[in-house]
């Protein structure tokens, strides 16, 4: 380093510390952005013996870097996972928790040392469509057999790998089962004699006796508007069938206005102008309007949500108030699919880099994790299915959200329908925006679904995006 | 200076972040960003800021500041108001709150069943009864600006006190014999006096403004209803890393950077046109 040779003056100085602070957000915005060089390394783990026991050829003495997103699950779960794999096959596992998953590993994609498996969830998840290319195939955990024996594939509920399959490759195993339904207190509704509406018609007529106890039938927060749209969509989907989804997952022109999403649209448009629904949503944190229904208050009656909502609320819930699930309404009594019908989608991404250090370490670590020991483990603690059959039994560990889940799931049978494209493109954040509008009563079903369109047609026309072909 | 030529190279290119390929594709980056809705709409927002948080900032610390150094009694020594150290110490602690903590707090505030509302329905006006102030469009840019003023009137009051403490007594005492008022004395000797305070602040507020993020991601983290407080820092992060392009979101750092730049630009010259570097007082 050099020294100026006569002192630096004042005002100099100062020009130069104005023009520094003038930079800071400029460095701040893009220092986290700079490019390692590093070449890649990983694939080249020493091998083990394969065998029936240890399929992926995993060495004894390797090590396995496993990072998980530490949310509503936190990682203990993945821990136990952890000391098994360590006890089966002699190897360390190491387990790090993350909340900012992209902007932790980003720079380990770009270096070429990513960790071997990584439990892809959470706000700041990294988007599958970018990292595609870089990821392992998993066909082959799903076909080995797990530590008690049985072919992986015969374990699982239907239909739970379709989330995490990418034009045909199975980038992601998707751990947990998630059930979205319509969530509700079977006490309080046997107190006040009412039934859960199958239909909208019989929603509306619900909103009415709500309102007669000074209740209201829905509530809602900000960061969390957008699950109302998944309650649109599911029903869409049962109204109309199929066609609805496919027009979605493939961001056709007019996929929204679809009769079927239409009529739902206008259904709720209706009990919003009624005023069934809590004003205000669109300044509440979400949590905060959770607690109006599912604590002491119980100022409305249903939440649309997924079945973390028991693990997310625990501590809050009402005393007697038995969180129960149930199928979300149609339009009509005769649609498409039955009412029984279910979003139900596995969530919490687990997903193998093909650069990691131990490939097949990391593959083993699935197979670990999808036994009967490690899923049975994380049902009981937290309260939620995972895809492997069979682990919750008849009194679901205590909880009436976990045995409503099971019958939710049985009754679907094989009526267990989902859909990708919002995650798939990030468009969530622009949903929402709207969705409080509408919830608000600002915009009407018709701006709602403009807007809704506008977001889609710009993905669709936006070529620089690679699309996912959904059939 | 590495990092800033390496981002505009990146802004060039369809780089997504977590590989190390990209290709260049020139200024499509720009192109597409000006016809992007959101980030047109989070540039016109932060342009909204960056007028409005640093004027009315500054205006009302340096009336503060005025009140509390030579604001009080019209005779004998010039002095501020009475217990002056005290409003001086109490306007200050917003500052020592953390930003993220500040827009939390003001969240809880504003939220329906929060404190304004709970005050306001307790005064008779039932329209306020549930309402979102930072839900509606016409309320939640406003609030977000007041909360990002609350928090920073004391700092910069503190700041202008200093500055005037620095002016020689006797000037003040010389504008009172020629039978200045107060509010004369601010405008001919006080503000002219701190000029170069006054224009650090400025830029210092606007470059502030110009991010916005903590404020507008603790209070709305959705970027508002209808996006009314969306700011570019917002949608830079969102495009890196939940869509993953991490040119598009180069492209857009670059763009914030010039802004800040031009701004910080503009209010040398606009000081300098007016005469900014001149010392003198006139009476």
């Amino acid at each position: 380093m050099n020294f100026p040779k006569k002192p630096v003056e004042r005002r100099n100085f100062l020009k130069g510390a104005l023009a520094t602070a003038a930079l800071i957000p400029l460095g701040g915005a893009l220092a986290s952005c700079a490019a390692g060089g590093g070449a890649p390394n990983g694939g080249n783990a020493p091998e083990g013996e394969v065998s029936d026991t240890n399929p992926f050829g995993v060495a004894a003495d390797s090590t396995v870097d496993v990072v998980i997103f530490n949310g509503g699950y936190g990682i203990d779960y993945a821990e136990f996972a952890g000391e098994l794999m360590a006890e089966n096959q002699g190897v360390t596992v190491n387990v790090a928790p993350s909340t900012n998953l992209a902007q932790e590993l980003q720079p380990r994609f770009v270096g070429g040392n990513p960790p071997d498996v990584i439990d892809n969830s959470g706000a700041n998840a990294i988007g599958i469509a970018t990292i595609l290319a870089q990821l392992e195939d998993l066909t082959d955990v799903i076909d080995a057999q797990n530590i008690e024996g049985e072919t992986i594939r015969d374990t699982l509920f239907p239909g739970v790998l379709q989330p995490g399959t990418f034009d045909g490759k199975l980038a992601a195993i998707n751990y947990v089962l998630t059930v979205y339904a319509l969530w509700y207190s079977q006490s309080l509704f046997d107190e006040n004699g009412w039934t859960v509406p199958t239909t909208w018609d019989e929603m509306m007529a619900l909103g009415e006796q709500a309102k007669a106890q000074d209740k209201y039938l829905f509530c809602w927060g900000q960061e969390a508007a957008s699950y109302y749209l998944e309650l649109a969509i599911a029903s869409g989907i049962k109204e109309g069938g199929h066609e609805v989804r496919l027009a979605l997952e493939n961001l056709e022109a007019d996929c929204w206005s679809k009769p079927a999403l239409q009529e739902v649209f206008t259904a709720l448009e209706e009990i919003i102008a009624a005023g069934y629904v809590l004003p205000g949503g669109s300044g509440t944190q979400f949590t905060a309007a959770q607690a109006q229904w599912i604590g002491e208050g119980q100022e409305a009656l249903l939440y649309p949500s997924g079945s973390w909502i028991e693990n997310e609320m625990r501590d809050q819930m009402a005393e007697n108030f038995q969180l129960t699930g149930a199928p979300v309404p149609t339009v009509s009594s005769s649609p498409a699919l039955p009412y029984e019908a279910l979003h139900s989608a596995a969530g919490e991404p687990f997903i193998v880099p093909s650069q990691g250090a131990n490939v097949a370490g990391g593959k083993e670590y699935m197979r670990t994790m999808l036994s009967k020991e490690a899923a049975t483990n994380f049902t009981e603690s937290k309260l939620s299915p995972t895809i492997v059959r069979g682990t919750v039994p008849e009194d679901g560990f205590g909880s009436t959200a976990l045995v409503s889940q099971v019958e939710l799931l049985e009754a679907a049978g094989e009526n267990v329908f989902t859909w990708s494209f919002i995650d798939f493109y990030g468009m969530n954040q622009d949903h929402l925006v709207w969705m409080n509008s509408f919830l608000d009563g600002e915009i009407d079903a018709a701006g709602l679904t403009t807007e809704l369109q506008a977001i889609t047609d710009a993905i669709r026309n936006d070529d620089s995006i690679e699309k996912l072909e959904v059939q | 200076m590495s990092p800033f030529i390496q981002a505009f190279y990146y802004s060039m290119t369809d780089w997504s972040g977590f590989t190390p390929v990209m290709n260049f594709i020139g200024i499509d980056n720009y192109v597409r960003l000006f016809q992007d809705d959101t980030f047109v709409k989070s540039l016109g927002n932060n342009v909204v800021l960056v007028i409005v948080l640093p004027i009315v900032t500054i205006i009302l610390s340096l009336i503060l500041a005025t009140l509390v150094t030579v604001g009080g009694r019209s005779k004998g020594q010039i002095s501020g108001l009475k217990h002056a150290g005290f409003y001086r110490v109490v306007s200050f602690f917003p500052y020592v709150i953390p930003a993220i903590a500040i827009g939390l707090m003001w969240r809880q505030v504003f939220a329906p069943n929060g404190l304004v509302n709970g005050a306001l329905t307790g005064l008779g006006l039932d329209q306020f009864i549930n309402y979102a102030w930072l839900g509606e469009v016409a309320t939640a840019m406003p609030v977000s600006m007041f909360v990002i003023i609350w928090g920073f009137v004391g700092f910069y009051m503190v700041l202008f006190v200093a500055a005037i403490k620095g002016i020689p007594a006797e000037i003040y005492e010389a504008a009172r014999l020629d039978g200045a008022g107060r509010f004369r004395t601010a405008v001919s000797v006080t503000i002219p006096m701190i000029r170069d305070n006054v224009q650090t602040a400025y830029i210092y507020m606007g470059i502030l403004a110009l991010d916005a993020f903590v404020y507008m991601e603790a209070m709305n983290p959705g970027g508002g209803p209808a996006f009314s407080t969306i700011v570019m820092p917002q949608v830079l992060l969102d495009t890196a890393f939940s869509q993953g392009q991490f040119g598009r979101a180069s492209a857009m750092g670059v763009i914030l950077a010039l802004v800040t730049l031009t701004f910080a630009g503009l209010v040398f010259l606009i000081n300098s046109l007016t005469g900014g570097t001149k010392k003198d007082v006139r009476l």
